[in-house]
């Protein structure tokens, strides 16, 4: 559990972060979003003590962060960022050992910590282990990147914009992974992005800042639906909201059950999002949906109007 | 990358056509009574006569003849057969003297003539031209370069009349003293130079104020001429050598090596401080953030990711301040530093051309030596060689 107590952080005269207050859950993924400039990062790097804050408290498992040595609370946090810091004279696996080796962990139980890493992020050792981060793609150099940062199986993750270099595909499949991975392996991971679509799709709870300042906590639902000021609403899309909010749902949670009509044609599979399903219906120009499931069996339907929401279907 | 099979290496064929030229129509050498007439300029042609010069070509031709349709094979073929001439080359001097020098006159001497040079460049260039066509690795290429020098160590006996041979003999327990100090002088300018300017450089990143003033200092340094500073620093050295006990008794003068190693040095600081400089600064910040945010400390971070990083520029730093000291310790002969540029500085002073040779020759072969050494161990240390830092 980490948190932040009226923390302020000043280079000089400036304040980059105002006396936030933030509480982050064991197991939780929170984003910190906003634009540029606006203190998510500084936030970040004042968890691992990269930056020191001017005032008030971080708390790490109950205890100051200033507390630990430097070295101890870093080696306990994995720290993931955009350009991965991947050391360009190392190998992949000597890259991902980095961590057990300064805690001095033996020989045998590196390499296999290694290749257990290389395996979970699917990086075959056989292919991956004697290259350089040149010799990689800009989606494996941060595969290993996260690799790393897992090494030596820390409880807190803190990532700085991972996959803002990436192109939109390989952005998205390492999205899909890191949520993948995130439901077996339960950290704690403070997540700094400026992408909206992204902090949406990983994030349990969202922190939106501006000015060095938190405007608004929540789950994604709840700051899609209730956005506390303009502010808020057009990071979060502006009219667009709806559509994002679309994304958060999923076809099971509005389906009916079957009614004696004819079945439509157009299916739509039960865990498939509810902008899914409105695509399908665009595209079939159908506003009544048969909702199936793995065996492509029929399980209920959806029309439009449940799609949207509204109470009542007819 | 290798070329498509069937177009001509032109590079061959030009050089091939030069190589031609120059023995046919420029002296290949000069001969002179003594040392001190002036020589009178020999021709190939008129050496062996014009069926003897005739009757050399075949092997230049041959070489046009394989660069035409060049295979692997056949580039192979030509590397043996460039390096057959290259290491022929002074059977054709020595084939000359004998054959125009008359026996009865010992102080006759042969100097070294256009087409020799012209030929020697050629085909040298021929033999780097092949050894990238090949793919050939720095170790290859350093094996060409000992077996070329090992036949013409071979031929010197037969090149008696030889006047660049004539000027070693005359002096050839100065030559390995003049090359020892030669290497020391270099050797200790670029040593202490590299250990004081990577700690100069490591104070400039500490605090801009020194970044500030060492650069201006260095760049003033640099941009006296060299001979004004040996003058500089002559006065200052006397002094304290003559007022001084300890300074005395470590042997430093006015003149001699103390004040050439003193002037070698700060020529030296400038591409040293910074090469070294720009190496530490230009690492990634990327790269250090994270070493720093695994929880490497500050000694871990230079030790293992700074500075492995920034040793190629270091190194390139290192090549550039040896093949520039190697350079400028010819002139430091002239305050009694000893050192190759004694024997050009003489030659200069008995208008004796080969005796000037005698020092130019091996300094040059020092620099390319020092050049391609360390440039080797710079790129051994990069394994981003091929493709470059990933951004």
């Amino acid at each position: 559990m980490i948190e932040l107590i009226e923390v302020t952080k000043r280079f000089g005269r400036e304040t980059a972060v105002d006396a936030i207050s933030l509480r982050i859950e064991r197991g939780e993924l929170c984003a910190l979003v906003g634009t540029s400039g606006c203190g998510k990062s500084t936030t970040l790097r004042m968890i691992n003590r990269l930056i020191e804050h001017s005032e008030g408290e971080v708390h790490l498992e109950g205890r100051q962060v200033r507390e630990f040595d430097e070295q101890v609370l870093r080696r306990r946090i994995g720290y993931v960022i955009q350009s991965t810091g991947l050391f360009p004279h190392w190998t992949v696996a000597r890259n991902i050992g980095l961590v057990p080796r300064l805690l001095k962990w033996p020989r045998a139980k590196v390499e296999a910590r290694v290749e257990e890493l290389m395996t979970l992020l699917g990086l075959p050792q056989e292919q991956f282990a004697g290259k350089y981060p040149h010799q990689l793609s800009g989606g494996q150099a941060q595969r290993v990147g996260v690799a790393r940062a897992l090494a030596a199986d820390p409880d807190i993750l803190l990532m700085d914009e991972p996959f803002g270099a990436l192109d939109p595909i390989t952005r998205e499949s390492l999205q899909l992974e890191l949520r993948d991975l995130q439901s077996r392996l339960h950290k704690t991971i403070v997540f700094v992005t400026h992408d909206m679509d992204e902090a949406l799709a990983l994030a349990d709870r969202l922190v939106v800042m501006r000015a060095g300042r938190i405007v608004q906590q929540g789950t994604p639902l709840e700051l899609l639906r209730d956005p506390v000021d303009d502010f808020v609403a057009s990071l979060l899309g502006g009219n667009d909201r709806g559509l994002k909010e679309t994304t958060l749902l999923r076809v099971g949670e509005r389906m009916q059950p079957l009614s004696p009509r004819l079945l439509p044609q157009a299916r739509v599979h039960r865990d498939a999002t509810l902008r899914q399903a409105l695509a399908v219906m665009f595209r079939e120009h159908a506003d009544r949906l048969a909702v199936v499931d793995d065996d492509d069996m029929a399980v209920g339907e959806l029309s439009l109007r449940r799609l949207v929401g509204a109470r009542r279907d007819e | 990358m290798h070329r498509d099979v069937s177009t001509p290496n032109r590079v061959l064929l030009a050089l091939t056509l030069v190589a031609v030229a120059a023995w046919l129509l420029l002296p290949l050498a000069s001969l002179a009574p003594n040392r001190i007439v002036p020589g009178t300029p020999l021709h190939a042609h008129e050496a062996f006569g014009w069926a003897g010069a005739l009757a050399a070509l075949p092997g230049l031709f041959g070489l046009a003849a394989l660069a035409w349709r060049p295979s692997a094979r056949r580039l192979w073929l030509a590397l043996a057969l460039a390096m057959l001439l290259l290491m022929g080359l002074p059977a054709w001097l020595a084939l000359a003297a004998a054959l125009t020098i008359d026996p009865s006159q010992p102080q006759a001497r042969m100097g070294l003539g256009a087409a020799f040079w012209l030929l020697l460049f050629c085909l040298a260039l021929m033999v780097i031209e092949l050894r990238s066509r090949l793919a050939l690795g720095a170790v290859a290429g350093w094996l060409l370069g000992a077996l070329v020098l090992a036949a013409w160590w071979l031929a010197t006996p037969w090149l008696e009349p030889l006047a660049l041979w004539r000027e070693y003999q005359g002096r050839s327990d100065q030559f390995a003293g003049a090359v020892v100090d030669h290497l020391l002088l270099v050797g200790g300018a670029v040593g202490t130079s590299l250990v004081l300017g990577t700690g100069i450089a490591l104070a400039m990143r500490r605090h801009t104020g020194v970044e500030r003033i060492g650069f201006t200092v260095l760049n003033f340094l640099q941009t006296i001429p060299s001979l004004a500073l040996f003058g500089l620093l002559l006065a200052p050295l006397a002094w304290l050598s003559a007022n001084v006990g300890w300074v005395h008794a470590l042997g430093i003068r006015g003149i001699g090596w103390a004040p050439a190693f003193l002037a070698l040095l700060g020529y030296s600081l400038l591409p040293m401080v910074r090469n070294t400089f720009v190496a530490l600064s230009g690492v990634d910040p990327g790269v250090l953030e994270s070493a720093r945010g695994m929880g490497m400390s500050r000694g871990q971070v230079f030790w293992q990711v700074r500075l492995p990083l920034a040793l190629p520029v270091v190194l390139e730093g290192v090549r550039i301040t040896t093949v520039q000291a190697i350079g400028l310790t010819a002139v430091a002969a002239l305050i009694g530093a000893g050192g190759l540029g004694t024997f050009i500085f003489q030659g200069l002073g008995q208008a004796a051309m080969d005796l000037v040779l005698l020092g130019a020759l091996p300094i040059l072969a020092m620099a390319l030596a020092a050049d391609s050494l360390l440039g080797a161990l710079t790129r051994r240390l990069d394994p981003r060689l091929a493709s470059g830092a990933s951004a």
